[in-house]
């Protein structure tokens, strides 16, 4: 179904790009439908052509080094996503802990995720330069910042659906607040901490990308995007692998928390899978 | 709780409810006297029902000997300790209508949840999870997931877990109010049988006439709001209860004297009885 989706994409991009005007349809002078000559919509096959071309002369070829940069990019947003899961879970049992710091933090929380990434991510690449730590554990973390909101809001609706039964049953059981979390509100938040990180894992990849080009990190797919994007005089087509590139890097980050859920689901009701 | 010494039951008491009331949203608007002036003694081995209409509190007033509520006033002792004692050293287990089964966990674990928390070794836990399974008739689906059972093995599974670590006492919240006619006359009868296996005292919370007399050697009527104990009745229905026991003179003569207490109950609140089941 997914390759059939993506031929279907493909054919559409080639059926606009014969049909649709040259220089873009214009309203009141801006343009608002795309051109559709080579240097806007290159041809797919152009696209996938570029993936077997060098790089530049006499280096590796594009989707080696495509390749190369998703992976670097991947590792960065599978750092993020692990540390937004951590501070998304930890918020989640603070809250969920003490009522006056949901109270107190929850708007802060909503509220930093409006803030512009890339305002904010030159200003700590700036702070990490000053305290010694390589530039990719800020990229990283700003992955974890957008990670870290869904997780939170997530976890803290999944502890809080633990039924008043099973509540009465540990307090029956004497059981503290501590272990009442462990064996009955972590467990009963699973099902929704997981759906949580499928949203982050695609933030953290965002987050990630960004903050690669706004502090200038190379090695990823971020700045290669950005560096291709600038030859789109001599090679248009190339800027569309490093698009390629992310969304491959997006789906296998997607994949590796799907594949975390059937593990974590696997002995729970087959009508909870989301 | 404040008990003073000599206001202490006598030792061989299950349960002692002595004056107890409960008012909730004391002082304001929407105050509502759940309980007033409960004395209510239960020996060891005893079967005792709470029957009355919604919202008599019965409810209530297990959860006062479960101490997961403390009365406004009075006091509560379970095996001749403070309640919050008791709930402390996990003198009685409970099940409540829904099963309550963690389903994260297998039928085994589930039945080793309260072994767990009181820090018992894994193998003397699997081994008494065992026992349970036997004595619950479900030896072979110690590690089946609880939602792959039907809703009366799942009832089943929450009182072996209720029982597992063998407390003296189990309150039970109306455990077969879920189930459909047929497996609820099975669970009742399975119920004796446990209860008689493992020497549990037993305070049962219902709203069928015909489930607190087969269950029971005695019922405690109550009236609704406040509520209060209005009647307590010994069931005498001789021998051993099997299903025979239901097709009994004495079964349909102590239904009905259940049936008046209850009009009674009634009549003395100026409320219609409801919620009450004939079944």
């Amino acid at each position: 179904m997914f390759f059939v989706a993506l031929a279907l994409v493909a054919v559409l991009w080639e059926v606009y790009k014969a049909l649709g005007p040259e220089r873009g349809g214009e309203l009141f002078g801006s343009t608002v439908i795309p051109k559709t000559n080579d240097r806007v919509m290159p041809h797919t096959w152009e696209m996938l052509a570029e993936f077997f071309d060098p790089e530049v002369r006499d280096t590796p070829l594009v989707w080696e080094a495509v390749l190369g940069y998703a992976w670097f990019t991947f590792r960065l947003a599978l750092v993020g996503l692990l540390l937004g899961t951590f501070i998304g879970v930890g918020l989640a049992v603070l809250m969920a802990r003490f009522r006056i710091v949901e109270r107190g933090l929850l708007p802060y929380v909503v509220a930093s995720q409006t803030v512009p990434l890339i305002a904010l991510a030159p200003q700590i690449a700036t702070i990490a330069g000053n305290w010694g730590l390589p530039k990719w554990t800020w990229v990283s973390s700003l992955g974890a910042f957008l990670a870290f909101f869904p997780i939170t809001v997530a976890t803290l609706k999944g502890m809080k659906a633990a039924p008043p039964a099973a509540l009465e049953l540990m307090d029956s059981y004497a059981a503290g607040w501590w272990t009442t979390l462990i064996k009955l509100r972590f467990p009963t938040a699973v099902p929704s901490i997981v759906p949580g990180m499928k949203l982050a894992a695609t933030a953290s990849v965002i987050g990630v990308i960004v903050a690669e080009i706004s502090t200038g990190l190379s090695g990823g797919i971020g700045k290669a995007a950005l560096t291709y994007s600038q030859k789109a005089t001599s090679e248009p087509a190339q800027v569309y692998t490093a698009v390629i590139g992310a969304s491959v890097l997006g789906l296998a980050l997607f994949g590796l928390v799907a594949g975390l859920e059937a593990v974590a689901m696997r002995h729970r009701p087959k009508e909870q899978l989301a | 709780m404040t008990a003073a010494a000599d206001s202490a039951p006598a030792p061989s008491a299950a349960v002692s409810v002595g004056r107890a009331s409960m008012v909730f949203n004391a002082g304001r608007v929407n105050e509502v006297a759940a309980l007033t002036d409960i004395e209510l003694d239960i020996q060891p081995r005893d079967f005792v029902s709470l029957i009355g209409p919604s919202g008599c509190g019965k409810s209530t007033l297990l959860r006062l000997i479960a101490n997961l509520l403390t009365p406004t006033s009075g006091e509560v002792f379970v095996n001749g300790k403070p309640a919050a004692q008791a709930r402390l050293d996990q003198d009685y287990g409970m099940a409540f209508q829904q099963s309550g089964l963690f389903e994260w966990r297998s039928v085994r674990k589930n039945i080793e949840l309260p072994l767990e928390l009181k820090g018992w070794a894994k193998q003397r836990r699997a081994d008494r999870a065992n026992e349970m399974l036997e004595l619950v008739q479900l030896p072979e689906f110690g590690d089946h997931r609880p939602w792959e059972l039907s809703g009366g093995m799942q009832q089943r599974i929450a009182i072996a877990r209720a029982l597992a670590a063998h407390p003296p006492l189990l309150l039970m919240d109306e455990p077969f109010g879920a189930l459909d006619e047929m497996t609820r006359e099975h669970m009742q009868a399975e119920l004796l049988r446990i209860c008689a296996a493992a020497e549990t005292t037993v305070v049962f919370v219902t709203h069928s006439i015909p489930e607190a007399v087969y269950l029971s050697n005695r019922v405690v009527v109550m009236s609704p709001r406040p509520g209060r104990i209005t009647d307590v009745i010994d069931v005498d229905l001789g021998g051993e209860r099997d299903e025979d026991t239901r097709e009994d003179d004495a079964f349909y003569a102590t239904i009905t004297q259940v049936r008046e207490a209850l009009r009674g109950a009634e009549h003395d609140s100026g409320q219609p009885v409801r919620g009450v089941d004939d079944r």
